[in-house]
């Protein structure tokens, strides 16, 4: 197998070295019982560019973005954003300095519509008012005009989340995380089981933000959609990180696809 | 006959009171309490005690019993709902036991299981409300005012931020909101408001005992909202009504025992919750229609 892909600009890669690094794992350990699902793991997130995490299913990657974030507590290891330690912070401050994530089985406010879960996440004031005033809530639904134009939600607005199309539901978990003011994107399977309409605006809105500024990790099992978006591959298996670099190197390396491929 | 309609009217505008404010933490925030009964209770018992030791006036009894009530579901909101969702069950069903004792052993204040006669009358702005209607008009006010607050509320960012953690906590948490801090301020909300409910009931009945602050209330309540609908307005409301009129109207019936009436009733309310939960889990008034926002 060959993971090659002619579309890929290598050039795209060829400053990340010199990017500043948002994130830093370091020694990660996670442990359920007896089972180890992340050993020892250690990368760093540079700013402006996409990681993309790959590997089989179980190798630990959502795992490991629920330790980022703060969902669960790592055995052992360090997660640094920025130089500060985001070991021990509740889930909403580390979301509150700037690292916004989706999740693989969406969990979107399903009774709500659309303007409200994007207009909900805007609103982090724990009180019974938002700081700001009028000024500041005009800001706000100026800006969930624009994103539900963007992510082409914008005749759904009224309609409950539970009531979209599967497409619709994935656009709104972009909706959500645009409307936050992170500067780290970790996007949980953002594209699986998109057609190819839906896949063509979902790669779009990802590159434009991408663009804007926007550091992105992807964890991604198609194959096209890491072959066009990524600028890093990071390999992950059985909970260790057994590659990280250049999409070219990954892609083309035999033994990693045999293992991707369940055929080691 | 009219009396036993006024009183009847009372009745069921206190309970919708109850049902609204429990409403307003399962149906907007998914929070599940079996200790609403204890903030009923101490609104009532503290609106007896400053209307028998300081002043029957409504402005300053019902502000102290709604403070109380704050402080109190404080205590128990912010250990509890760090935590879980099951466990603020269980901590909330504890609080309960723990106040039927309280509320029945605490003679100084409650009266003990003899509880309290002769509350006098409320006073608004020196008026004494001594008639039924007097009281039928402030009992309606009343819930006309805790309607719109919680309407209010629910329309305004910090209900959106309740509706986000009934849906999913874990993706509010990772949209930034402070979740133990939101669903603390809706547990001390809804108690301030319940304890209104507490201090109406016993200025209105001039005679409150531990009986009507029993977990079966706790229950009772939480019947309303369920069956009535969660998350909506009018459902804990018509909730409230059709459990309140179900009594009266199975003493109408004169083909059954009326010895039995209180069994009869009981196979009444199983039957209509299983019935509910099968056909309409959303309740009598549940926003079912595709694309209707809750």
């Amino acid at each position: 197998m060959n993971m090659q892909n002619t579309a890929y600009d290598t050039t795209a890669a060829q400053p990340v070295t010199e990017q500043e690094t948002l994130l830093k794992v370091r020694n990660l350990q996670m442990d359920f019982g007896g089972l180890k699902a992340i050993q020892d793991v250690s990368m760093d997130l540079r700013a402006g560019i996409v990681t993309t995490l790959v590997g089989p299913n179980g190798a630990g990657k959502t795992t490991l973005f629920n330790m980022i974030t703060g969902h669960l507590k790592p055995t052992a290891g360090e997660v640094e954003w920025l130089g500060d330690s985001l070991l021990g912070k509740p889930p909403w401050k580390i979301a509150r300095q700037g690292i916004a994530r989706t999740f693989q089985d969406l969990r979107l406010f399903t009774h709500m519509t659309v303007e409200e879960n994007i207009l909900t996440v805007m609103e982090q004031g724990g009180w019974l008012w938002q700081s700001g005033g009028m000024s500041a809530k005009t800001a706000r639904q100026e800006r969930v005009a624009s994103i539900l134009e963007r992510t082409g939600l914008k005749d759904k607005a009224r309609v409950r989340a539970i009531d979209l199309a599967y497409a619709e539901r994935k656009f709104l978990c972009m909706a959500r995380i645009m409307a936050t003011d992170s500067r780290l994107w970790l996007l949980d399977e953002p594209a699986s089981g998109l057609d190819p309409n839906s896949y063509g605006l979902f790669l779009e809105l990802l590159r434009s933000e991408v663009a804007n500024g926007i550091t992105v990790c992807i964890i991604e099992h198609n194959l096209d959609i890491v072959v066009n978006i990524s600028d890093r591959i990071a390999f992950l298996d059985q909970g260790r990180l057994l590659a990280d670099g250049l999409p070219d190197e990954i892609l083309n390396n035999p033994e990693l696809a045999a293992i991707y491929f369940g055929e080691r | 006959m009219t009396a036993y309609i006024l009183n009847l009217v009372v009745l069921i505008s206190i309970y919708a009171i109850l049902s609204t404010t429990l409403n307003f933490i399962i149906g907007y925030a998914g929070i599940f309490s079996l200790a609403h009964a204890v903030f009923f209770g101490i609104g009532a018992y503290t609106s007896a005690f400053v209307a028998m030791n300081l002043t029957p006036s409504f402005f300053v009894a019902i502000p102290i019993a709604m403070v109380l009530a704050a402080l109190t579901s404080l205590a128990l909101a912010l250990p509890a709902l760090r935590v879980r969702g099951e466990y603020f069950v269980a901590a909330s069903l504890g609080l309960q036991m723990l106040a039927v004792t309280l509320f029945s052993e605490w003679k100084g204040f409650t009266g003990g299981i003899g509880g309290v006669i002769g509350i006098p009358p409320v006073e608004i702005f020196g008026f004494a409300l001594v008639k039924p209607w007097h009281f039928l008009i402030l009992t309606l006010v009343c819930l006309a005012l805790v309607i719109a607050i919680i309407q209010r509320l629910v329309h305004t960012s910090f209900g959106r931020s309740l509706k986000s953690i009934r849906d999913s906590e874990s993706a509010a948490l990772a949209a930034g909101k402070n979740i133990t801090v939101i669903k603390t301020l809706s547990v001390v909300l809804s108690s301030s408001l319940t304890a209104l409910a507490g201090g109406l009931y016993a200025f209105y009945m001039a005679f409150i005992n531990v009986e009507s602050f029993m977990l079966a209330t706790s229950v009772l309540v939480m019947a309303m909202v369920i069956i009535g609908g969660t998350g909506t307005i009018l459902g804990p409301i018509v909730g409230a009504a059709l459990l309140m009129l179900l009594p009266g109207a199975l003493s109408y019936l004169s083909f059954l025992p009326q010895t039995e009436i209180g069994s009869i009733q009981q196979i009444i309310y199983g039957s209509a919750m299983v019935l509910l939960m099968i056909y309409r889990p959303g309740g009598i008034v549940s926003p079912k229609t595709r694309g209707e926002a809750a």
